[in-house]
């Protein structure tokens, strides 16, 4: 198998342990977390949404190519939109938020993350979370009548600390092939 | 402008968008709609145009599809072990007969009548053979998918509708004595690192082509934040004298063009002052892409003006024409050390005012594992998608298109006026034309030279 043609499965199933029953506490506080981080994305509270990332953090957006049907599963390549660490996101942070010169997002576009169809799953570690969750969002920008608009499913691993939930690992699998926004100078 | 159809004007009518003795091109050239239907006839169907690289079908069957201008092909090994592109167009009915980004298929049957091609692209048959439902005027040899010519160079995948054309080497001319030293200088060679990103982005195709010849002066204001952190090298208060390299040579043929930073400006800013000779230096620091292990086979397979060329200022990016942008360069990998980036952009037009951007990611099939899978992240956060060098450029593009839709904008001109001049150093290669020193904007001219001259060559 070549580089390309092999592909990834990044929904992780085989990680998944008990689902944790919507309505439930641990349910209701991953919810709480995933509003308030789309919540200080779209205010650009940038460093605040860092804040939330783990030292460990694996952060990434494959490739996706279209498969026959029979394929459908392995539609994610290796390479990736996003394929970062912990110090490459808070790079890309500190490039947004400490210069004026980040043209791509000056001005910035205004963003809207809506997040639904959240599932939670136990792991084989305490205290850490299997999530699945649905991306749509808008961006909008300068004085565009149309939005650039991306839908994902998004698999997280999230891990319980003292200071409340980290994002360890997050998975974003879009919907597009062929982006139709010129860049992701926004996060996901 | 709208251009006149007569084929007898259809030259004097593309010049009047650029003006020679000037340097100055029409900001209308980014909107003209008849102009468009122009390029994709007199450039994408007649240049040489990279689609791949055969290491994304190493084995028979494989295939991916690729763009060539707005035309969807089949990039394909055969049973025959070559690469074929053929164009994904049935014959019959013109539906697509692959409908797949990539796969592996002996046989590429269209889902409409199930009229069936190998990979090769020739024609295999239609269903009820007896009934002979490809007809009775044409034989099966006249059936097969269009065929374009196929040459590899380092693996990379060229193609082009132009079979009496120039071969690839003299396409190239003297700037494949350079490319030889991204492309071809291995033993095992390239290899992609995935399957390209894909976007699409609201701008005319020439906003990128133009500026992937070399155009190194955007970097101190475009690309300010990427200085301002720190991620470019260079001393705050001196950047705009030290970073990023703004001084180097650059080069251009046939409308090709690459940027050489001196060894040792890349060598200061990533360990500080030292006194090698060229020739330690290179040993100490190679050129991007190559890593300590490799250099032995870098030697063998260059020759010893390559090396030279290497030693002494390795040529990092720049563009092939009409529409590829190169990036291989430094870049801090992910443990800390100082790894590289290989980086090819593809951009395929969609239209006046929309291109496709591809880009892959390449490491050197010798790099160790660990390395290749560090090359492909730092790729990814410096170019690409979301690059931080780079999401500034397709923020950038578009802007330029939209200028070009104002009946007044478009009256404005693209202007090539800071001139370096050819001015090659004694101890360089006398290979396609030289201008060292502030990179200005001869070659990124250049490339409107060999544009101007494919738009009105003779059909």
């Amino acid at each position: 198998m070549s580089v390309t043609v092999d592909t990834n499965i990044y929904s992780r199933e085989e990680q998944r342990r008990d689902e944790v029953p919507y309505g439930t506490a641990v349910y209701n506080s991953i919810m709480t977390f995933l509003i308030k981080e789309a919540r200080l994305l779209d205010h650009r509270k940038l460093v605040e949404w860092g804040e939330l990332l783990a030292q460990d953090l694996e952060y990434k957006a494959p490739v996706r190519v279209t498969r026959r049907v029979q394929q459908f599963d392995q539609e994610f390549g290796t390479m990736g939109h996003f394929d970062d660490d912990h110090n490459s996101m808070m790079l890309r942070i500190s490039r947004l938020t400490t210069t004026t010169n980040a043209w791509s997002e000056d001005p910035a576009s205004r963003v809207r993350r809506f997040v639904s169809n959240v599932s939670v799953w136990e792991t084989d570690v305490a205290d850490e979370y299997e999530v699945s969750s649905y991306l749509l969002l808008t961006r909008n920008r300068a004085e565009a009548k149309d939005y650039k608009q991306l839908s994902a499913e998004r698999n997280d691993r999230l891990r319980m600390t003292k200071d409340g939930f980290h994002i360890a690992r997050r998975s974003i699998m879009l919907d597009q092939v062929v982006l139709g926004m010129p860049n992701f100078a926004i996060f996901l | 402008m709208r251009l006149n159809p007569r084929k007898e004007f259809m030259a004097e009518a593309v010049s009047q968008f650029i003006d020679i003795e000037n340097r100055e091109v029409s900001v209308a050239a980014l909107h003209d709609h008849d102009l468009y239907e122009l390029e994709l006839e007199r450039i994408f169907a007649k240049a040489w145009l990279m689609i791949g690289h055969d290491t994304e079908i190493p084995n028979v069957g494989d295939y991916v599809v690729r763009l060539m201008g707005e035309d969807q092909v089949i990039v394909a090994r055969a049973a025959d072990g070559q690469v074929h592109v053929s164009l994904n167009v049935c014959p019959h009915r013109a539906m697509h007969v692959c409908l797949a980004d990539s796969g592996n298929a002996r046989v590429h049957k269209c889902i409409y009548h199930g009229w069936a091609f190998r990979p090769d692209g020739s024609f295999i048959g239609a269903p009820i053979e007896k009934e002979q439902m490809h007809g009775i005027i044409k034989s099966k040899a006249q059936l097969g998918l269009k065929k374009a010519r196929v040459q590899l160079y380092g693996g990379l995948v060229f193609a082009t509708w132009d079979h009496e054309g120039p071969s690839l080497e003299d396409w190239l001319g003297d700037m494949k004595f350079y490319y030889d030293m991204l492309f071809d200088r291995t033993e095992k060679g390239l290899e992609v690192l995935g399957p390209p990103q894909r976007i699409s982005i609201d701008a005319n195709w020439k906003t990128a082509g133009e500026q992937s010849a070399c155009d190194g002066f955007h970097t101190l204001t475009l690309h300010g934040s990427v200085i301002d952190i720190g991620a470019m090298g260079g001393e705050h208060d001196t950047e705009h004298e030290s970073a990023p390299a703004m001084y180097g040579i650059n080069l251009s043929g046939n409308g090709h063009s690459l940027r050489c930073i001196a060894a040792d400006t890349s060598w200061a800013l990533a360990h500080g002052k030292g006194d090698l000779t060229p020739e330690e230096r290179l040993e100490a620091f190679p050129p991007p892409g190559i890593t300590p292990g490799l250099l032995p086979e870098l030697k063998k397979k260059m020759s010893a003006e390559q090396l030279h060329v290497l030693a002494k200022a390795p040529p990092v990016v720049g563009g092939m024409f009409p529409n590829m942008n190169i990036l291989f360069i430094y870049s801090p990998l992910r443990d800390g050390t100082l790894g590289s980036a290989l980086v090819l952009h593809s951009i395929m037009p969609k239209g006046p005012h929309q291109f496709e951007w591809t880009t892959y990611y390449f490491a050197e099939k010798g790099t160790p594992e660990d390395v290749k899978v560090m090359m492909r992240a730092a790729a990814t956060s410096g170019t690409g998608t979301s690059g931080i060098i780079e999401q500034d450029d397709s923020d950038t593009w578009p802007h330029m298109t939209e200028s070009a839709r104002g009946v007044i904008g478009r009256t404005e001109t693209l202007k090539y006026q800071a001139i370096l001049g050819e001015n090659r150093p004694a101890d360089w290669p006398n290979k396609a034309k030289v201008y060292e020193g502030f990179g200005k904007d001869d070659a990124q001219w250049e490339w409107w030279l060999a544009y101007h001259k494919l738009m009105t060559a003779e059909a």
